[in-house]
């Protein structure tokens, strides 16, 4: 008989573990988006930036620890796919290996490939949406074209 | 006695399995000139490393190094196999006489200036691993003749070149004695193995 507010109480913090609203949705999203990620990433950008993010010497920038993520992601999305050139300050350390861009991606595979770089290591940003990289996208294309 | 002949027998069996390590294989065609065994060797070349210093079959002269062909633009398999030599380099830090050589295959845009930028920025250092350029055609002359490995222009490549990840071992004579996949980390923790093991022949 003592049990049964005890088991109440443990369904309430069960409940109220995963968050209020649609939220199981969203989160089967973002479950998709991770693994979606963690493929691209691994065909287009492990190559350098290697599997533990970590880069290579002063050739490519690590992403594991990175205040330049930290601090641009809106370059960060538009570099994916346009890609960057020059010199690039990550860590205090400067960077300036062109890196090419994969303009055959899609906003969905950017968008895939954000939201894993970006809760991997020590980054937990949660899920970067596919509207949020096309309107981000626009942007930066347009910056580009003037 | 029949205890003891069974140890001395056992015993003859495990010292003469730790004796037979089998000796690295020497690659290439050989020949048998005036009874004497030719084995393949790798031909007479000159470049220029990343400090504009001639680099020639001398300069390994009692040495052991470790080959590889690869471009700084390369985004495919370049990134890892540099990772992967950046290893070895770290693992043969004490010893000095392996030495490690990787060739441009894109002589036209790794000028001796980018090569240098390149190895400083990868942090090591030109006496230990030389970046190398020359002219074209006698680096992929060298690559397909004599380290058989795989380098030429192909511009329906990504990135204009197709080449192979392989990590040539050379020994003192300049034979070539391993073939690793330099793309695999398996078989780059091989060819660490296997430098050791010429190292103590050499002995």
């Amino acid at each position: 008989m003592n049990r049964l507010p005890f088991l109440f109480i443990i369904i309430i913090i069960e409940l109220s573990g995963c968050n209020p609203g649609n939220t199981s949705n969203k989160s089967v999203k973002y479950q998709q988006y991770f693994v979606e990620g963690e493929q691209l990433y691994t065909t287009h950008c492990s190559n350098c930036h290697q599997k533990s993010g970590k880069g290579l010497g002063l050739l490519y920038p690590p992403l594991d620890q990175s205040d330049y993520m930290d601090q641009h992601l809106s370059e960060v999305i538009c570099l994916i796919k346009n890609g960057k050139s020059g010199e690039l300050i990550v860590n205090g350390k400067s960077y300036n290996q062109p890196m090419p861009g994969i303009p055959t991606l899609t906003d969905l595979e950017i968008a895939e490939i954000a939201t894993f770089i970006y809760n991997s290591w020590t980054h937990e940003q949660g899920i970067i949406d596919v509207k949020e990289v096309t309107k981000i996208l626009k942007e930066c294309d347009e910056s580009s074209q003037r | 006695m029949r205890r003891l002949v069974l140890f001395i027998a056992v015993v003859g069996l495990i010292s003469s399995c730790t004796k037979t390590e089998k000796p690295l294989p020497i690659f290439g065609q050989r020949e048998v000139v005036n009874g004497d065994t030719v084995y393949h060797k790798i031909a007479k070349f000159q470049f220029v490393d990343q400090d504009s210093a001639i680099v020639t079959n001398d300069t390994f002269k009692d040495q052991i190094y470790v080959a590889d062909f690869f471009f700084t633009t390369c985004r495919t398999i370049c990134p890892i196999m540099k990772t992967q030599m950046l290893r070895v380099y770290e693992a043969t830090a004490n010893m000095p006489d392996v030495k490690l050589l990787s060739h441009t295959i894109d002589p036209k845009y790794d000028t001796v200036a980018l090569l240098h930028e390149f190895a400083k920025r990868l942090g090591v250092s030109s006496d230990r691993w030389h970046f190398v350029t020359g002219a074209q055609d006698s680096i992929y002359k060298i690559a397909q003749t004599s380290y058989f490995a795989t380098a030429m222009e192909d511009k329906s490549e990504p990135d204009g070149f197709i080449h192979s990840g392989a990590f040539l071992l050379i020994d003192k004579d300049q034979r070539i004695r391993g073939k690793y996949d330099g793309t695999k980390e398996d078989d780059v923790n091989r060819l660490l193995e296997d430098i050791n093991r010429l190292r103590k022949v050499h002995e």
